[in-house]
């Protein structure tokens, strides 16, 4: 019993370290990334463990028409839930740590803790700035599940109807290949959710063109215009999780690949070329869902972002979705 | 929105992300909808004017270089053309050509550079820095002629103080060839993008009968199209002699609706003819020498005889420029008035910005160009408190002053 | 692409090189006196500034010798920049004050003040010996 907590306690601390430090380099390479876009040379990769590291010296401040219980608790909650998100997803080839308590539905309800402690935080912080951003940012959120909500349901769908056992763990996920499952009108269905799922990133990380709660221009930094020091640290750190959650969440589902299953490794060196190959897709994915995503488009006004969300995205994932369910029905691919 | 929802406060400014420079705008707001707003200018005031009251003529044109950082040529102009006309100063060709070539090329950067804060306040940061790396070209080009990348200093009473020369032409043609390939990307980038269709088209709309009744000038009032362009209606320097015509947002749309949208069309089309002006003048350029009179001992004498009042007014690249001088024989004016472009612009946001929403605010203020330290010409400050003057507060101080000056 | 232009764009820009100028030194050293101090002993490369043009407007020089101690300068200069020394009929510049217009330049019947192409002359001294010249 006590070496399970042991071991409980160790691989919880090991994910949030795993987390922050990749999270916050993987913020670093999407600044060099953007920058090299627009032109500029950058700040170094760096960046970001100085930044944090910069916060953590300043003061702490809470404005005087906050409530300060929420308003301090709010960027905790965040970080707490953004490491836990990552508690149920694999790296590498390593399998989630928790895995067998919860499935890849929750995490769908992990990802909304770290905004919903936002807003709550915004809401806490009594500034009219702060306030509007709060109100963007709920409807943001419920803007974007459901598009993210087609994307994963459709595909743990169809590994049902492939007859796998537990269709919606993370580890049956991650372990299978979807694309060698689906037929040919599949893969079109895939293609089309996994283009959904690349819109829903930026949302999801509050980055151009959704980052209308926060928006510097209008609103100053919307939510988060109170915070400072330390709680504001926090909430960096739970944005720099979520990265790595939402790029995960990405690999997982769409490019599970490994090299171990295609080349005979010894257990060791297959976990650490696995975890290098992983460490490349979510680079890759980084690059083309929030480094591209953000430096070619205009920031949305936030009715766009909900039209955009709702009925195009929509659409499309819904159409993913019924090319999904035909291929399955024509018996394409692999059906049980 | 629903009315029944209770309206609340925001301010923005005097120092915010959206504003390049200090002003105070209140918002009432209902959800996301401007239901009313106020502002309150007067955050900048430097007393230019005071300052320019106690110099020559000759030394308050390098003043005047410093009220605007972007449109220093354009304040320079205003006011030589307004002391020559007192002094009687009879300016060469030449030197018309060259202020001509500097204004156009001034008007090259400052439309770049707006476009480049406009795409930023859009949120579009990968424009705000293509707009500006390809600004520095006119940028470098200035420097080579005037000898600095702003405060040009090169506009002085009775001409130019540097003359374009023959072998500065080749490095002139060069970057207006490069302007030709970067105007056509930057019409592409800004006016096909969907997302920056989206938040512009129909936001911040002005009508034309708005336009005239604001007394708006500039781009803002020619996106609204309101046909007045000063260097067509009242031409000064060589553009009398050139063959243009007036930008309106229709050439490039088809239709003029005076929104944000047509502001940047604008703008941007502007850039393009100021490529073509310049080019005129390089071709029609006429020898000679570009200052009235070499010898400043000359220009000050002159300057200090010189009795009368006269006003100067230019198309700076924000819209008209006006500049009053009083001369009285003696070293300094009498009277020096600057009333920049943002002055007559920024009524029009009250009806501009009415019933947008929040997210737009940023780019509904920025679509005038505006430039606070040039317009901010009073700031009233009286035991310790700033406060505001209504018209009848600044009818009686004159009144009062009147009184004081006739000994009664 | 029609519909978002600036992805060709963008993607383009990322296999070409940043048009920076670059700073001299590549990001923020540690220590940015210690950079210096290597800097001038020629451990370190800095990345050499921009080429200023011919007509460059920087920090004034002054021929002592050659003036004639007309006070034009002084009445041409719009920042006051520019002292009248009675007892030795010369000038003495603030280069803190200066506006770098050159107009003094002009006006000097003698031509014994210049612009220089030096710059980099950031203090935080406005009294200190490089920001007078006399």
């Amino acid at each position: 019993m006590l070496t399970a907590v042991m071991a409980a306690v160790v691989g919880c601390i090991g994910i949030a370290v795993y987390g922050i430090v990749f999270g916050l380099f993987l913020q670093g390479i999407d600044r060099k990334f953007a920058a090299r876009m627009q032109a500029r040379v950058g700040p170094p990769i760096r960046q970001p463990f100085i930044d944090i590291g910069k916060l953590l010296c300043k003061d702490n401040v809470v404005p005087e028409g906050a409530l300060g219980v929420v308003f301090n608790a709010a960027p905790l909650i965040a970080l707490a839930a953004s490491v836990t998100i990552l508690l149920y997803l694999p790296v590498g080839s390593i399998m989630p740590l928790l895995g067998e308590w919860g499935d890849i539905v929750l995490i769908m309800y992990l990802l909304t803790v770290p905004a919903l402690a936002m807003v709550a935080g915004g809401f806490a912080s009594g500034s009219p700035y702060a306030t509007v951003g709060s109100q963007r940012e709920m409807v943001t959120m419920i803007a974007y599940e459901f598009p993210l909500a087609i994307a994963i349901i459709a595909i743990a769908w169809r590994l049902s109807v492939a007859g796998i056992a537990d269709p919606f763990l993370i580890s049956t996920i991650a372990q299978t290949s979807v694309w060698s499952i689906a037929g040919p009108f599949g893969w079109l269905g895939l293609l089309l959710l996994l283009l959904v799922l690349a819109w829903v990133t930026p949302a999801e990380l509050s980055r151009v063109p959704c980052d209308t709660p926060e928006a510097e221009t209008e609103l100053a930094g919307g939510l988060l215009v109170e915070y400072s020091g330390r709680n504001l640290a926090l909430f960096s750190l739970s944005a720099a999780v979520k990265t790595v959650a939402m790029a995960t969440l990405a690999v997982v589902l769409f490019l599970p690949w490994n090299p171990s299953w295609y080349i005979a490794m010894a257990p060791t060196t297959a976990i650490v070329a696995d975890a290098l190959f992983f460490i490349i897709k979510v680079v890759l994915v980084v690059f083309f869902s929030v480094s591209v995503i953000r430096v070619m488009m205009a920031r949305l006004r936030i009715n766009h972002l909900v039209t955009l969300y709702w009925k195009y995205l929509g659409i499309v994932g819904l159409a993913g979705l019924v090319l999904i369910v035909l291929d399955a029905m024509l018996g394409m691919g692999v059906v049980a | 929105m629903s009315d029944s929802k209770p309206s609340y406060n925001i301010p923005i400014g005097p120092i915010h992300p959206a504003l390049k420079e200090p002003i105070l705008f209140t918002f009432k707001i209902n959800g996301e909808v401007v239901e009313d707003l106020d502002f309150a200018p007067g955050k900048v005031h430097r007393g230019i004017e005071w300052m320019g009251m106690r110099r020559n003529p000759v030394q308050i044109a390098h003043l005047c270089d410093r009220i605007c950082g972007i449109c220093g040529v354009s304040h320079t102009l205003a006011f030589c053309r307004a002391v020559e006309q007192i002094a009687e100063i009879e300016v060469p060709e030449r030197a018309h050509y060259v202020r001509t070539i500097v204004a156009e090329l001034e008007r090259i950067q400052s439309h770049l550079l707006w476009a480049g804060v406009a795409a930023h306040e859009l949120g579009f940061d990968t424009l705000f820095h293509l707009a500006w790396r390809v600004r520095e070209d006119a940028m470098d080009l200035l420097e080579l002629i005037t000898g600095n990348r702003v405060n040009y200093g090169i506009v002085q009473v009775g001409g130019v103080r540097r003359d374009i020369t023959e072998d500065q032409f080749p490095k002139v043609e060069k970057t207006l060839a490069a302007y030709e390939d970067i105007t056509k990307k930057l019409l592409k980038l800004f006016l096909e993008d969907t997302s920056i269709k989206v938040r512009c088209r129909d936001t911040g709309l002005m009508t034309r009968k708005q336009a005239l009744e604001l007394c708006t000038v500039g781009p803002t009032a020619r996106a609204s199209g309101l046909e007045m362009d000063v260097r067509l209606d009242a031409p000064y320097a060589a553009y009398g002699d050139l063959d243009f015509t007036m930008v309106l947002p229709d050439q490039y749309a088809g239709e003029i609706r005076g929104d944000v949208y047509d502001r940047i069309v604008v703008r941007l089309l502007e850039v393009v003819q100021s490529m073509s002006i310049i080019r005129q003048c390089i071709d029609n350029m006429p020898p000679g020498v570009v200052m009235w009179e070499q010898k400043y001992a000359k220009i000050l004498a002159t300057c200090k005889k010189a009795e009368g009042e006269a006003f100067g007014r230019v198309e700076a690249p924000r819209g008209e420029c006006f500049h009053f001088v009083r001369m009285n024989k003696s070293e300094s004016p009498e009277a020096w008035k600057v009333k920049a472009s943002t002055y007559s612009n920024q009524m029009s946001w009250l009806t501009m910005l009415k019933n947008e929403q929040i997210a737009d605010i940023p780019i509904i203020v920025a679509s005038i160009d505006p430039c606070m330290s040039c317009t901010d010409r009073v700031a009233v400050i009286g035991n310790g408190t700033s406060g505001i003057l209504t018209k009848q507060d600044l009818h009686r101080l004159s009144v009062e002053k009147t009184r004081r000056i006739q000994g009664c | 692409m029609s519909l978002l232009p600036a992805i060709p764009e963008v993607l383009r820009q990322f296999l070409k090189k940043p048009a920076t100028n670059l700073f001299p030194a590549k990001y923020l050293p540690p220590s940015v006196t210690e950079f210096l101090q290597k800097a001038a002993a020629g451990e370190v490369a800095v990345h050499p500034p921009v080429e200023t043009p011919v007509k460059f407007r920087g920090k004034i020089t002054y021929d002592r010798d050659a003036c004639i101690g007309c006070k034009l300068c002084t009445r041409v200069c719009p920042a006051h920049a520019i002292e009248f020394l009675p007892e030795t009929k010369t000038v003495r510049i603030y280069v803190t004050q200066c506006i770098f217009c050159a107009q003094c330049n002009d006006a000097c019947p003698v031509s014994c003040l210049h612009m220089s192409g030096e710059f980099m002359i950031a203090t935080e001294n406005r009294y200190s010996e490089e920001m007078i010249v006399e």
